[in-house]
């Protein structure tokens, strides 16, 4: 398997205090991968120096073998790492095939400024064809026309999923998809993941705290506590190691269980 | 023996600096309290500024009242009552507003409060007329401790009253439990208010205080001046937003010691600039004209350079929420029947204005309607900097400067042709429009629209100076005269028609341009960006590039309408078309038309050049049958300030209405008739249904 992702001893410190310490992970290519931890872990601080919102005060991120440590947010999008957000992000006064043709566009948009000008900017039928066959993926085609502020929030998640597939993602990175969800959708959502990851061959690091997604969805697992990892392995064995069950549940529940 | 070693000329230009510089000081003090108690940075306080030194001009000059019933009224009174009426009918009202919409309310009142304040207080400033101080005989000598600076009795009291209004508001701080409040306010406002401190009052408080303080600033400023006129009151804002600027407008200290900095900075340079011309030659002509523009050269190189405002990008703004996001606009709702209405009643409308511009109008209504047609184009550069990126660009007129001075240069020097030569120009206005875009981008907000304030003065104050622009000192007076093109057969400079027809094409042109951009991926990046910037960067959109090229866009627009505007007038007329103050208005009018569409653009055009001559000077009852030029009633001709009144007020509708007055009307007319159409096809629908 060749790695999609590799994030080498991230270390990160916001005035003194110590955010993550020499963090690395690795994602294989069409590998589903969770990195979960208790609140407070580091979590989002990991994400945001993946994604280059945040710069680390070391470390490096590889995706695809190449160093991507100096990129900025959108070029590390453009690179091939697509995401969605723990609190929604759309864009307002848009439908739902609207949000996807903008991706799709601004993806193969070279020389964008002179197609606008000759017309050419306004969107193809083979365009729009490649954003319904992503809606029709993810169940949406029905809705295709809807503007977002009527969809649920279960919907917004799936339309934020299918924006970034448009930029044909090798890797996914999913920010707390489950937050605002309940049971039923949450488990909805990640058939419909795995149904759509089954058909694109991309990776998937899930960042998460609901521990019955990530047991159901991942493959591989990283657990974070106060910044360091302290476990990693195959979902089930991690989830089982004391050390995290220690982390995420407390003395109490571990000597009752 | 210290004066010796530091040498007597620094000392000399240090006291120099300290008058005005504590002047500065004060408004910049004025500007941090208002915007870290209400989030409303306040660019009106020139206009207050301004009220208030013309309010003691005019009770100690016309009608002859002692200084301190003067200082009293203009300081006392009248300034902090415009300062609480603003704060309690306005922004108060906007607190969860967002912090460029309070900045586009600012700038509409810093347009109307002046005119309305000639036009109520009757007051209109006379070349000669030179203001007084609040000492008597403010000009002499009082007192010259070291014999190396005599202070002025004015400068005096500038330093003394300054310092103690500083004094009080550090005691008031200090000892008070309103300064304490205010200073709870001022660190956390939401804090504040969960601890149960009427966070109103206090923004109230501020707001008093702050505008005592402008128009305390205004009074000590003005025996500098030869005349009292609004404009010399922007340059002393501008001056105070350095000062702001280096306390990041939210550190008191800070905007104190930045308005000191900045007096002392400028004296210094004042000082030394002439010598260092005098030993290398290519400073020469910077010696006269740099020395005016220091102040927004200091206030974009803060801006550029300080490092702390890069910081404080995200948390400048103590107050402000997120505004709405604008809603859909009214020609994208509308029922396909409505639509065809619209085109119909269109082109019949467009029809018959081109008939009768093209047939019926004499040489008045021609000269009307290109000047009309011309400043939409230069509109439409305002439709795409703010209504499609969301960005306030106070430099518009000086890119639109540019595309004319480049006509005037490359005919008067090169003999081009002058059609050429307005697009070399709008090119020249685009690239001037992404350099200067390029290290300010980041900021956004309230910080780009004072960058380009910041620029826009200095285009002012130095650029147009130089002979390769305006054509020097000499020219700016005697004319900068612009020919218009010839093009094969046509002479567009024989006929005005022909001109006008030249004109309307090239607004078409650059109207369909506008809308292709809109629509396509560049408009739509930009519309992803303003709804979710995070979002917009997870599929790839670059924000600073897609800004920089709205930019440019935009300046291109502005350049060349601003040379067809030359080639209309014949002359550059600088001072009178493309001043920074006017271009404020421009961005006011059309803002509070509509910012996001074409037509708005072209009604804002058509607003500016065919308000004041069709509806304040009573024209338009001479289309009825019994008016005639000679028997107008006696209101007409209506002044003309009442333009800056009413669309400078308008403005304030910003933030309930982003998408503008004509916009929002638009949409409410579209929804009416929407509902009808929609609810007949429900009827027709369900018609046949109920008969079988």
């Amino acid at each position: 398997m060749t790695a999609v992702l590799e994030s080498e001893v991230i270390t990160k410190t916001f005035s003194g205090i110590q955010a993550l310490s020499d963090v690395s992970i690795r994602v294989d290519a069409g590998e589903r991968v969770g990195l979960i931890g208790p609140n407070g872990a580091g979590k989002t601080t990991f994400f945001n120096c993946l994604l280059g919102i945040l710069a680390p005060d070391s470390g490096t991120v590889q995706f695809q073998g190449r160093d991507i440590s100096s990129y900025p947010v959108h070029k590390r999008a453009r690179a091939g790492i697509g995401r969605t957000f723990q609190r929604i992000e759309l864009f307002s006064d848009t439908s739902v095939r609207e949000h996807l043709l903008i991706a799709e566009r601004v993806h193969n948009g070279t020389g964008a400024f002179w197609k606008d000008l000759i017309g050419l900017g306004r969107p193809r039928r083979d365009e729009i064809d490649r954003c319904d066959d992503v809606l029709d993926l993810l169940g949406l085609l029905d809705l295709a026309d809807e503007p977002i502020e009527a969809l649920s929030l279960g919907q917004g998640r799936l339309v934020e999923v299918g924006r970034a597939l448009m930029t044909e993602p090798t890797l996914l990175l999913l920010d707390e998809p489950s937050s605002g969800l309940d049971r039923d959708e949450t488990t909805a959502l990640a058939t419909t993941l795995r149904a759509v990851q089954a058909e694109k061959g991309f990776a998937i690091l899930l960042v998460e705290h609901d521990v019955e997604l990530v047991a159901d969805f991942t493959e591989r697992l990283y657990v974070l506590d106060f910044g360091s990892l302290i476990a990693e392995g195959p979902t089930a064995s991690t989830l089982a190691m004391p050390a995290v069950r220690h982390a995420y549940l407390g003395n109490l529940e571990v000597s009752d269980g | 023996m210290t004066l010796a070693l530091i040498g007597e000329d620094f000392v000399r230009a240090l006291l120099q600096g300290t008058p005005p510089g504590t002047v500065y000081a004060l408004i910049g003090l004025g500007f941090v309290l208002t915007y870290k108690t209400s989030g409303v940075f306040n660019l009106a306080f020139g206009a207050q500024a301004y009220i208030s030194a013309a309010m003691f001009f005019k009770a100690r000059q016309e009608w002859g009242w002692g200084i301190v019933p003067a200082v009293v009224l203009s300081v006392f009174v009248i300034a902090p009552a415009i300062g609480l009426t603003l704060e309690r009918l306005i922004f108060r009202n906007l607190r969860t507003a967002s912090a460029v919409s309070k900045l586009v309310i600012a700038i509409g009142l810093s347009v109307a409060l002046p005119a309305l304040f000639e036009l109520i207080a009757d007051y209109k400033p006379v070349a000669g007329r030179t203001p007084t101080g609040i000492v008597p005989d403010g000009s002499s000598v009082f007192y010259d401790p070291t014999g190396v600076y005599p202070f002025s009795r004015d400068e005096l009291a500038q330093i003394i009253v300054a310092g103690v209004g500083v004094i009080l508001l550090g005691a008031m701080f200090r000892f008070t439990s309103m300064g304490l409040a205010m200073r709870g306010v001022v660190e956390s406002p939401r804090m504040t208010e969960l601890a149960g401190i009427p966070a109103d009052r206090v923004s109230a408080l501020a707001w008093a205080i702050s505008s005592i303080f402008a128009g305390m600033a205004g009074v000590l400023i003005a025996p500098r001046l030869n005349t009292l006129i609004s404009n010399d009151f922007f340059t002393l804002m501008v001056l105070a937003m350095a000062a702001a600027a280096v306390g990041r407008l939210v550190s008191l200290p800070g905007a104190f010691f930045g308005g000191m900095g900045l007096g002392w900075f400028i004296a210094v340079f004042n000082t030394y600039l002439p010598r260092w011309a005098d030993d290398h030659t290519w400073l020469e002509p910077f010696k006269d004209n740099l020395t005016p523009s220091l102040p927004f050269v200091v206030l974009f190189g803060i801006l550029v350079f300080w490092p702390a405002i890069r910081r404080a990008v995200d948390a400048a703004d103590p107050l402000s929420g997120v505004d709405p996001p604008p809603p859909a606009l009214a020609a994208t709702t509308r029922h396909p029947l409505l639509t065809l209405q619209t085109r119909i009643f269109g082109v019949c409308f467009l029809g018959l204005v081109g008939w009768l511009g093209f047939t019926q109008a004499d040489v008045r209504w021609i000269a009307l309607l290109s000047t009309a047609t011309v400043l939409s184009i230069i509109y439409l550069s305002i439709t795409v900097i703010t209504g499609f990126a969301g960005q306030i660009s106070l430099c518009q007129g000086a890119f639109a400067a540019i595309g004319a001075f480049t006509v005037f240069q490359l005919v008067d020097r090169y003999d081009m042709s002058a059609l050429t030569a307005a697009l070399i120009g709008a090119a020249i206005a685009a690239v001037v429009g992404a350099i200067v875009a390029l290290p300010v981008l980041k900021l956004g907000g309230v910080w780009l629209a004072i960058a380009t304030l910041a620029f826009a003065f200095f285009f002012d104050a130095v650029i147009v100076k130089f002979s390769w622009v305006g054509g020097g000192e000499s020219a700016l007076f005697s004319g900068t005269q612009v020919p218009r093109p010839v093009i094969g057969p046509f002479d567009f400079g024989e006929s005005d028609r022909a001109f006008l027809a030249l004109a309307v094409i090239v607004l078409v042109i650059v109207s369909v341009a506008v809308i292709q951009l809109r629509e396509g991926t560049i408009g739509q990046s930009l519309r992803a960006l303003r709804s979710s910037e995070v979002a917009a960067e997870s599929i790839g959109i670059s924000p600073a590039r897609a800004r920089i090229v709205a930019f440019a866009v935009s300046a291109f627009i502005a350049g060349l309408g601003g040379a067809f505007l030359a080639m209309l007038e014949g002359d550059v007329n600088y001072p009178k078309n493309f001043s920074p103050v006017a271009a404020m208005f421009w961005l006011v009018l059309v803002v509070s038309l509509s910012a996001r569409t074409v037509e708005g653009a072209i009604q804002a055009g058509a607003a500016f050049a065919l308000f004041s001559p069709v509806i304040l000077e009573g024209s338009f009852l001479e289309w009825l049958p019994y008016f005639n030029e000679d028997n107008l009633p006696g209101i007409f001709p209506i002044s003309a300030k009442w333009r800056f009144v009413l669309f400078g007020l308008t403005a304030i509708q910003f933030a309930r209405h982003p998408e503008g007055m004509l916009e929002f009307g638009k949409r409410r007319a579209t929804q009416k008739r929407n509902d009808r159409y929609y609810a007949r096809d429900a009827e027709r629908a369900a018609a046949p249904e109920a008969a079988t």
